[in-house]
């Protein structure tokens, strides 16, 4: 699955193919948005 | 955010930094204020004097 | 041997334990730090997470919150019936569901057994802001100390030998030792200092005073002498609240009990049941 991402500037989200650029404002710093999973842990 | 327990003997310390930002903030000597608290060994001490709290400045770039 | 408690509370006790050996005294004190067992969350279910804090750790400030622990309810997972599969014996369950913006604490976790609760309710666990939720579910398990510290019922826990204070009469009483002592346990007497009674178990044996009188000029030798009384031992033990101390200083006997028995056991069944004439 193409990880869906963040642009930092606009906030919009991005879906990521060849270029790292956000296509709305084309700023180059993109966060990676937590997936829907449940995550199981140790607490340690 | 403030460790749970202290790194060396493990007493609770994140129980008393919201009161003793307060009243640090509020002027008053951190010394006393730790020593009001029930800290007395200095590993706990160092704890709550040493810190700082980032969470507010992490925040934005979440 | 003998126990003398100078202090019994539910979270700090402090006795005089005489006519023991140094071997005891330190596995008495290893036992209740690491053979205890207490509930300690060990296991983290994170549904979401959108804080500043990733979930790793997250799950070890939880982790680090002490649980009132019942004994009697519950056991540890090696030694439950259902083999540590997990069983209502051996665990127990909280959830937290908050939205921001809020500080979240212990007390916003809401166990399944409400015996079994944060010991405190005010640990602040996360910060957080606006549209920031967490979602999670924590399960305790038993556990002890010497596998991860998150079950030591113990927080400081240590002995010292009793301190034995002789001053002999070159003391002109120059006050030096009295200024010197960190703990105050010495006082000028009439023209000699003199220990102050109830004072003297606080002395942590660091030799100053001696160090001061040997300045003051007084010779090679200092007329204040410390020394420490072997099989007599000063105990201070505080808890984490999981337990009460006085449960704590029992188990670990227990422990001591068990584990000492299971030896003989196995002594006896190697030397075929000689080791008790052995013994005479």
């Amino acid at each position: 699955m193409p990880g869906s991402y963040k642009c930092a500037r606009c906030k919009h989200k991005v879906e990521i193919d060849v270029n790292v650029r956000c296509p709305y404002c084309g700023h180059r710093i993109l966060f990676k948005e937590r997936g829907a999973g449940i995550k199981d842990l140790k607490a340690r | 955010m403030i460790p749970v327990r202290c790194f060396t003997c493990g007493k609770i310390i994140s129980l008393a930094w919201e009161e003793y930002r307060e009243r640090v903030e509020g002027g008053e000597d951190a010394g006393t204020v730790l020593t009001d608290l029930g800290l007395h060994r200095y590993c706990c001490r160092r704890m709550l004097l040493t810190h700082k709290e980032l969470v507010k400045d992490l925040n934005p770039y979440q | 041997m003998d126990i003398v408690f100078s202090r019994l509370g539910d979270n700090e006790a402090r006795f005089v334990l005489e006519g023991v050996s140094d071997g005891f005294a330190n596995s008495f004190r290893r036992a209740m730090m690491s053979e205890v067992p207490t509930l300690a969350i060990e296991d983290v279910r994170i549904y979401d997470n959108t804080s500043v804090l990733f979930d790793e750790i997250l799950a070890s400030r939880l982790g680090l919150i002490p649980i009132r622990t019942d004994l009697s309810t519950y056991r540890l997972p090696s030694r439950c019936e259902c083999g540590g599969a997990g069983c209502p014996r051996c665990y127990t369950v909280y959830t937290l569901s908050v939205e921001g913006p809020c500080m979240v604490y212990s007390g916003d976790l809401v166990p399944r057994d409400p015996a079994a609760s944060p010991v405190h309710d005010r640990i602040p666990i996360l910060r957080l802001f606006e549209n920031q939720k967490l979602v999670l579910e924590a399960r305790a398990v038993l556990g002890k100390g010497k596998e991860h510290s998150k079950w030591q019922p113990t927080i400081a826990c240590g002995y010292k030998h009793y301190p034995v204070i002789t001053i002999d009469d070159r003391c002109d009483g120059c006050g030096m030792c009295v200024d010197e002592c960190p703990r105050g346990r010495l006082a000028n007497g009439k023209g000699k200092a003199r220990v102050i009674p109830e004072r003297l178990e606080l002395c942590l044996l660091c030799r100053l005073c001696e160090k001061a009188c040997k300045r003051g000029g007084i010779g090679s030798e200092p007329a204040i002498r410390v020394d420490e009384e072997r099989s007599r031992y000063i105990f201070n033990v505080e808890g984490d609240g999981s337990l009460p101390v006085r449960e704590i200083i029992k188990e670990a006997l227990l422990h001591l009990k068990e584990s000492t028995r299971s030896l003989l056991e196995s002594l006896d069944e190697i030397a075929g049941g000689t080791s008790d004439e052995e013994s005479e």
